[in-house]
């Protein structure tokens, strides 16, 4: 179970996630925006390479985030299982994921929430004492 | 925590720049007593002040009384720049459902024809029509020909057999905005949008069977066509993946202006480019592709409409009436002329879940609506009612020509799901003898009428201060949900 809780917002849905490591922030926070998207996680059978870059942390969570959403809803890829690499310089962030997946057409089967995108709002993405947490709008 | 604003006249809200350093103008929100405890107990004040910080913002950062928390720019959002003076533009402040807009169609049916009809309608409707999340939609289009439609919008629907020429003269800008770059667009919004062309969508997309309850405005409900007990057809819909992947990639193009051109906003959310910048050209010309895949997108919707109706009453939709009173586009970002200081101006006008409202005279208009002012047709809940008002000269003054577009959101979709009983939710509507269809249950119960503000209180205060002019009230009859 991934360690998440809902934040209240009016109009669009925001998640607090929580995780020891970086990657593992990372890779949580994708759990759960695509846990709000469908339940099923078929069984992964093909693999595809996502390189992100960013000049923050921040930055780099949305557009990696944006990046497995677009992944989905243009080429159908359903990430399930993520192998990351995040490599952090000052001013220059990457990830490397190598992710697992299956393909899913979320235009002929039925999925639980349309998604358009992670935005920038009041977006968190921190480390205290007990590991990091993200704040998270989605707009829906 | 409750958000301080100054009342500057019965409707109207200041928040001065002196409010938060880096404001360049005031804060403008329209409300009444009624809205005003939710309005200042939300976030959305904020977002008001954050929007004041765009550079070359002219006169005010508005809000209209439907106001509610967005990301970036409040939902119920206006802001005019003056790219003479390094005015932006911000994706943000037109936002990921680019041209998300109403239409609204007439019948000559009467309220006593659907006598025994409304479930076979709603049932047809819901059939179809391809509804709710991820839908595949009816139009099927090559990479070339989809280039054709994000340049001709309406017009390239029309020319497929979806609808007649004379549905174009009455849509803002004619069914398809000028100045739409394909090119600007990127390969993944093309793949996005290629199934669903067509599509309602989820969320707060709908259609609505309605009938006019109540008229205020008998000269213009005549130009309308419209008199009390006549059904009309509403339709809410925008232009799906394709306008989300382009304002997400442009959202990243312009996260890395604000350095660029030492632009300091207080969100990131509110990433912008000077109107004269390449990436702000390249945006305009990417989100006015998508602003025509809207129109597309609600023309084919209303085309399957008619059909429906065809069916279900073994009649043409032309002998049916089913003529388009008007489609008003409610995110997007226009350049309009205004005086400012005595001079005329081209500004970029962001209206983020705000509708434009112009009034009698303006040259826009379509001929027959010049005498009486532009359609304005502002949805509510569910359960209770919508209105169709028409733009005044004073919009034109006041607020770049804007007004309201909705009931605006009260409640947050999860305090729905936690307060709102579904199987009660169908009973209430059904005794008020409103039918819903829909695809999921949580749609249902996140659009319920509780989560709503009270739209009438929404139109009190856009018709008090003078936005805008009622026409007539719709009551609901049944509804399809995304």
């Amino acid at each position: 179970m991934i360690d998440f809780e809902f934040i209240e917002h009016t109009a669009d849905v925001g998640v607090r996630v929580y995780a020891d490591t970086s990657e593992q922030l990372f890779k949580n926070c994708a759990e759960v925006l695509f846990g709000l998207i469908l339940d099923d996680r078929p069984k992964p059978d093909i693999e595809e390479t996502v390189v992100v870059e960013a000049e923050d942390i921040e930055e780099l969570l949305i557009t990696w985030l944006n990046e497995l959403l677009s992944l989905f809803f243009a080429y159908r890829f359903l990430p399930v299982d993520y192998d990351i690499i995040l490599e952090e310089r000052e001013d220059y962030k990457v990830i490397k994921s190598r992710i697992k997946g299956a393909n899913f057409d979320p235009y002929q089967n039925k999925i639980k929430m349309e998604i358009k995108a992670a935005t920038y709002h009041d977006l968190k993405v921190e480390k205290n004492d007990s590991g990091w947490i993200a704040e998270v709008i989605f707009d829906v | 925590m409750e958000f301080h604003l100054e009342k500057i006249s019965e409707y109207k809200y200041r928040i001065p720049k002196s409010y938060k350093p880096g404001m360049r103008v005031d804060g403008i929100i329209y409300a009444g007593n009624k809205l005003l405890e939710s309005i200042k107990k939300d976030k959305a004040p904020e977002q008001v002040a954050n929007v004041a910080f765009l550079p070359g913002i002219v006169n005010y950062s508005l809000a209209m009384p439907d106001i509610h928390w967005g990301y970036g720019f409040p939902i119920g959002g206006v802001a005019a720049t003056d790219p003479e003076q390094g005015g932006v533009i911000s994706p943000g402040g037109v936002g990921y459902d680019i041209n998300c807009g109403v239409r609204l169609v007439k019948t000559d049916l009467v309220l006593e024809d659907l006598k025994g009809k409304i479930e076979k309608i709603v049932n047809v409707l819901y059939n179809d029509v391809p509804s709710g999340i991820g839908s595949k939609g009816q139009v099927k289009v090559s990479y070339q020909e989809e280039k054709k439609l994000l340049l001709n919008g309406a017009k390239w629907a029309v020319a497929q057999g979806f609808g007649v020429k004379e549905d174009l003269e009455y849509c803002e800008e004619f069914g398809a905005i000028d100045g739409a770059d394909p090119d600007s667009v990127s390969e993944r919004a093309f793949e996005r949008g290629k199934p669903q062309a067509g599509t309602l969508g989820s969320g707060n997309h709908f259609l609505e069977v309605q009938v006019i309850e109540d008229i205020f405005d008998q000269t213009a409900a005549e130009v309308f066509g419209l008199r009390i007990g006549q059904i009309a057809v509403m339709i809410h819909s925008g232009s799906r993946g394709f306008g989300y992947q382009v304002c997400d990639d442009y959202v990243k193009v312009m996260g890395k202006c604000l350095s660029k051109y030492a632009i300091k906003v207080p969100d990131r959310q509110l990433a912008c480019a000077p109107v004269t910048s390449p990436e702000a050209k390249a945006y305009i010309g990417a989100m006015r592709a998508a602003a025509n895949y809207a129109w597309v997108n609600r023309q084919v919707l209303m085309y399957l409409v008619r059909e429906s109706f065809g069916k279900v009453f073994s009649k043409s939709w032309q002998s049916l009436g089913m003529d388009l009173i008007y489609d008003v586009a409610h995110n997007i970002a226009k350049f309009e002329k205004y005086i400012i200081d005595g001079k005329e101006k081209v500004l970029c006008v962001h209206r983020k879940g705000a509708t434009r409202a112009f009034g009698p005279g303006n040259p826009e208009l379509p001929d027959r609506y010049r005498n009486i002012g532009q359609p304005v047709i502002i949805p509510g809940d569910m359960g209770t009612a919508s209105y169709l008002l028409v733009g005044t000269k004073k919009a034109e003054q006041e607020t770049f020509g804007s007004t309201c577009h909705g009931a605006g959101r009260l409640k947050s979709r999860s305090e729905a799901i936690r307060t709102v009983d579904y199987e009660g939710l169908i009973k209430e509507l059904r005794q008020k003898g409103i039918e819903v269809r829909s695809s999921g249950k949580n749609t249902i119960v996140e659009e319920a009428p509780s989560a709503y503000k009270n739209i009438d209180d929404v139109i009190e205060v856009v018709t008090q201060a003078g936005l805008s002019k009622k026409v007539c009230k719709m009551r609901p009859l049944c509804v399809v949900k995304g």
